[in-house]
């Protein structure tokens, strides 16, 4: 086997990563800098029979554009490194220097599936820190939109599941489901993805005709579509098989790494943030909180595909209620243009179809927050990739990935 | 003339004297051809009918791979579509049809691109391999009766070691194209062809020793006759298993782990554009069509129909009828005509008689056609044969895309699990039963 002529020139003109020194097969050290950790000096040894496989950022089941570095031995994932930044945006600065108005268009674009629990805790930490009492009509509207767009969320989930496990299907009828909530919230908000709806101390506008008259379409046969939409796949014998018993996750592992969210609901741990930690209209609307894997080994990734499933359920009811409950009055409280809260801090928390979402403000008593946190869950869960994933297959790696649903949005801010 | 001459375009220039060629060199050649050399043409071929047929199959059968893998491509899209509630291809052609046509001409447009670090000589004919190796297959399955590349007496055998020889491509483009992916797909490709090479022809040996023959051609003969006479009901198990151990080798859904999407992006074809890109991805569509043409060999009757139906030669000879023969060609369509007028006469008195008229000529043409098309599939076998048999392969390919439609992909480990722990030994105890069978059955 020789090389081909004039090869190192040319490859390492293109690429100075790539660069082959002479024979074939002689790569740059990988990586191209001096280790830093003591973890990366370790996870970037090779011992006899591994190699590197790199995964992203431009990979198809990654969710976004997240690397990771799998360490192989074969078929085997020995270790794994996930690596973050390829979408950064800089989102906490961004807000630090827009007024408090401007800081919901800022960070509605942070998680793109579900963007209006994104406005939502930062506009309740505004609100406790300028004392805003939210008029009803407008907390009934947030949870109604916010529970619709959960289930629309949780449904592009179960699709994404399946396409990551080889099913071409489940990501056209999932598709079908969230385009007809996602028109229904266009017609109310004006935007498909990035609503912009909530405001600091109610909403934008008023429910209209046309959204309620596709919502009652809707809700007169969501139960039996999401029915029919979930036996494809829930009665697959080759997907629940995929599935059991990969990425086990038990509740005391969860409760130290700070998992939220349906994750740690399916691990065993009735931990939910609207029932928890209560706000908004949720203590007096009727709904169960899903458990599953409540075993000493906790729940795998069917567990935890299996209970956003079942969220979607109890969504369902929400929203049934918040239509038979909703009250007359205002949408939006009276407030000054131009917001100065006194100085002080304000953290709020909602409960996003990914976890505890939370929003941690300092109000220096101008116009603009001085320091604003987030707190997203798809990062937390990313943590836990590298658990989860050792020592399984490649293949599983996806199943692991894809049951804890992460955007990358989020994680990278 | 000079003048007029300068005015013709280069490309007249050429065509004009090609004309002139063609209309007065071409006639005197042919004559010359079928007078002078053709006897002698025709001596020869005579004297090498097994040459002739090996050449004129071998070419048969590579142009027919093409169209068969289009329309596969097309159906797979159309289908999968319509299951998705899409609509798939509509752009070129009627209703989409020349989609895969369009995209056939758009692959050897591309560059045809090669990395940097690849092994140039395999990666080039590593393709070229595992299409090889996909359309000679085809050589051994009869498309009719008589409509066979090469009676070969061990045909079963033949098709079994040229099936496995894919694997050999797979593998040497996996390695060649110096990528993680691509190695991690051919190595996948070899495990899992080799594992499934082992029950898919233990599946196929308990048939043979029911049938006492190697030849496919003979194989399809036997289960001549009713259904019943079919494999399927003698061989259920060895059907089952050779279906599944089928799709396995074609790396079809939900086996298709050497070309995960969204795991090793494209497996082996991850480095591949362009032509060479083409003939793996038509390898896979043609795969498709051979496993489906053989599940309707083995198990399903062949090009038998599945009821015996005459197949007559017609006794007639139209010379016999001497002046009959015009006069009958002369005036019997026109009596047809004006015998299947009357009833549309007899419906509307009132309209004009053309009409009439016009309505029982467009009935007496269509009963022609269809008593050209009874009389053709009566009396040539083969045409009724072939008719059948892309019937019958044409609805396993289609279970083949509904599959694909609905499956997910399942795991290497539960891959190779299954080949070896349930598909084996099922084909084992198939092989074990059908021999005790066979013993008891001749000691009565």
């Amino acid at each position: 086997m020789t090389a081909p002529t004039g090869l190192g020139h040319h490859a390492s003109q293109d690429d100075p990563r790539i660069m082959l020194d002479g024979q074939i097969g002689q790569y740059e050290q990988v990586p191209p800098y001096p280790t830093r950790t003591e973890r990366e000096a370790e996870f970037y040894s090779l011992r006899d029979g591994e190699m590197f496989l790199n995964m992203g950022p431009q990979h198809p089941s990654t969710h976004g554009v997240l690397r990771v570095v799998l360490k192989i031995n074969g078929e085997n994932v020995v270790d794994l490194d996930p690596v973050l930044g390829y979408l950064h945006r800089g989102v906490e600065k961004l807000c630090e220097n827009s007024d408090y108005h401007h800081v919901i268009s800022q960070i509605d674009p942070l998680e793109y599936v579900s963007s209006l629990f994104m406005e939502w805790a930062p506009v309740m930490s505004f609100e406790q820190l300028l004392d805003v009492k939210v008029p009803r009509r407008a907390e009934y509207i947030r949870v109604l939109t916010g529970e619709l767009l959960r289930i629309a969320s949780h449904v592009l989930f179960q699709g994404w599941m399946a396409l990551d496990l080889g099913g071409l299907a489940p990501i056209l009828y999932s598709f079908i489901e969230r385009d007809e909530i996602v028109e229904m919230l266009a017609a109310l908000t004006g935007q498909r993805m990035l609503f912009n709806y909530f405001r600091i101390g109610g909403v934008n506008g008023d429910l209209n005709h046309e959204f309620m008259s596709r919502l009652g379409d809707w809700m007169s046969r969501a139960l039996v579509q999401h029915e029919a939409n979930i036996g494809l796949l829930n009665e697959n014998e080759i997907f629940v098989r995929r599935m059991r018993d990969i990425g086990r996750l038990d509740g005391e592992t969860a409760k130290r790494m700070g998992v939220s969210g349906p994750n740690i609901r399916a691990a065993g741990v009735p931990f939910d943030v609207r029932r928890a930690h209560p706000y908004s209209v949720y203590p007096e609307l009727e709904f169960d909180i899903p458990v599953r894997g409540t075993g000493p080994a906790g729940g795998d990734s069917l567990d935890r595909y299996l209970l956003r499933l079942d969220e979607v359920r109890e969504s369902i009811r929400i929203i049934d209620q918040c239509l038979h409950n909703m009250p007359d009055g205002p949408v939006m409280a009276r407030l000054p243009r131009l917001m100065r809260p006194r100085p002080g801090r304000a953290w709020a928390a909602v409960e996003s179809p990914r976890g505890l979402f939370g929003t941690y403000v300092i109000s220096d008593g101008t116009d603009q927050p001085f320091r604003m946190k987030i707190h997203d869950p798809s990062f937390v869960h990313l943590q836990l990739v590298g658990m989860l994933m050792k020592n399984n297959l490649i293949a599983d790696t996806m199943a692991v990935m894809a049951s804890l649903d992460p955007v990358m949005g989020g994680i990278d801010k | 003339m000079s003048k007029s001459l300068g005015q013709v375009t280069t490309a007249g220039k050429v065509i004009i004297p090609l004309l002139l060629v063609i209309l007065v060199v071409g006639p005197i050649a042919t004559y010359l051809l079928a007078t002078v050399a053709g006897p002698v043409i025709m001596d020869v071929l005579n004297s090498n009918l097994g040459i002739v047929r090996f050449v004129v199959a071998i070419t048969g059968v590579l142009l027919f791979s093409i169209p068969a893998a289009f329309i596969i491509i097309y159906m797979e899209l159309k289908v999968i579509a319509f299951m998705n509630l899409r609509i798939g291809p509509d752009r070129v052609g009627p209703k989409g049809a020349a989609h895969s046509v369009i995209a056939g001409l758009k692959v050897l447009t591309k560059e045809d691109f090669s990395p940097n670090a690849a092994d140039r000589t395999v990666f080039t004919w590593a393709p070229v391999i595992v299409f090889l190796t996909s359309v000679m297959t085809f050589l051994v399955i009869p498309f009719g009766p008589g409509l066979v590349g090469a009676k070969l007496n061990i045909g079963v055998l033949y098709l079994f070691s040229v099936g496995g020889m894919s694997v050999v491509g797979l593998l040497l483009a996996g390695w060649s194209s110096f990528n993680k992916y691509s190695l991690l797909g051919g190595l996948r490709a070899a495990a899992q062809v080799v594992s499934y090479e082992i029950p898919l022809t233990l599946s196929v040996v308990g048939l043979i020793l029911l049938a006492g023959t190697l030849s496919v051609d003979q194989l399809a003969a036997n289960q001549a006759g009713w259904f019943t006479n079919w494999y399927v009901f003698r061989q259920p198990l060895g059907a089952l298993i050779f279906f599944i151990a089928a799709t396995a080798e074609a790396n079809r859904t939900p086996f298709d782990l050497t070309e995960a999407d969204s795991e090793i992006v494209a497996g082996f074809a991850t480095e591949y554009s362009g032509m060479r890109f083409g003939f793996l991805f038509f390898a896979e569509y043609v795969n498709v069509f051979i496993i489906s043409a053989l599940m309707t060999t083995f198990f399903f009757g062949a090009w038998n129909a599945p009821f015996p139906f005459p197949h007559l030669t017609v006794a007639l000879d139209p010379g016999s009828l001497g002046i009959l023969l015009p006069i009958a060609i002369a005036v019997g369509p026109l009596l047809v005509t004006l015998a299947l007028a009357v009833p549309f006469w007899l419906i509307r008195t009132k309209a004009p008689a053309w009409q009439a008229l016009l309505g029982g000529f467009a009935l007496a043409n269509l009963l022609a056609f269809g008593a050209i098309g009874l009389l053709t599939y009566i009396s040539w076998d083969w045409v009724a044969g072939l008719i059948w048999f892309f019937v019958k392969s044409f609805m396993f390919v289609f279970v083949f895309v509904w599959m694909r439609g609905t499956f997910p992909r399942v795991r290497v480990d539960q891959l190779m699990g299954f080949a070896w722990k349930w598909l084996l030994p099922a084909a084992l105890l198939n092989l074990f039963v059908t021999a005790l069978a066979i013993i008891v059955v001749k000691s009565l």
